[in-house]
């Protein structure tokens, strides 16, 4: 059986709809005693992970949906992005050399940075993909049975 | 939501006064805002104490204000940064490429 969802979100892939979706997280990670300092950094890339969506998933094609649920698996929070958009090739998504001071493409450094592992995956039979994140907070009142995460990519 | 940008003057410095979430709905209006004032100012400070929220299309924007500023090598200052700002800056490992400034003066 699958965990219950701590929150379920869905917004419009639009720049706009990224402040209530940040709010929203916000408060569900407050009521869930996780640090302030943390909350800012998971909220931080949950949002990295959605304006990429909106800029390079669903770039020009009309505004589709993004669904966002957190979860609690063992120990863990689970954020799971799921977009109607077309396929992502995983391997075109890679952090950035951050020696190099140029604008832009910081989103992925970020989310490696702050998430303990992370995974893209693009959906076979149907349009989408679906971006999981994990992160292990020893801040969160959960069980602390689990592993340290390994990353994946 | 309340954010914004207002210009003004103190000294060779052009001051932009940042506020609110800078996220990618907004981000180029803060890009256009810096790489204007860095044509029409001998030298610019962007204030960012009352910025709450800054994403990577924020930080990209004056990533490139200063990259432009520096080509004309012309001073180029992030003012009191708020925490989250801050923060942002230390991940991306840009705290140490930016001059950061409590003061002008």
């Amino acid at each position: 059986m699958s965990a219950p969802a701590l929150l379920r979100y869905r917004f419009a892939a639009r720049a706009e709809a990224l402040a209530d979706m940040r709010h929203a997280l916000k408060s569900s990670l407050k009521a869930k005693a996780v640090s302030d300092a943390e909350i800012t950094r998971l909220v931080l890339a949950v949002d990295e992970a959605a304006s990429n969506i909106i800029r390079h998933a669903y770039r020009q094609c009309t505004p589709g949906e993004i669904e966002l649920t957190l979860t609690r698996v063992r120990g863990k929070l689970r954020f799971r992005l799921r977009d109607y958009a077309p396929p992502v090739d995983s391997k075109c998504v890679k952090p950035r050399n951050l020696d190099e001071c140029r604008p832009g493409g910081l989103g992925i450094n970020l989310i490696d940075d702050i998430m303990d592992r992370w995974r893209l995956r693009a959906l076979k039979k149907r349009c989408g993909n679906v971006l999981v994140m994990f992160k292990r907070l020893t801040q969160v009142r959960v069980s602390s049975r689990s592993k340290h995460g390994s990353r994946d990519r | 939501m309340d954010r914004g940008i207002v210009e003004s003057k103190h000294g060779v410095f052009g001051i932009l006064d940042v506020r609110g979430e800078v996220d990618l709905s907004w981000s180029q209006e803060l890009r256009g805002a810096v790489l204007k004032a860095l044509q029409q100012h001998d030298a610019l400070a962007v204030r960012l104490a009352a910025v709450d929220y800054i994403d990577s299309s924020g930080i990209a924007a004056l990533v490139e204000g200063f990259q432009q500023a520096r080509g004309k090598q012309q001073p180029f200052i992030l003012l009191t940064p708020s925490p989250s700002v801050r923060a942002v800056l230390e991940l991306a490992r840009l705290d140490r490429v930016f001059q950061i400034r409590e003061h002008l003066d």
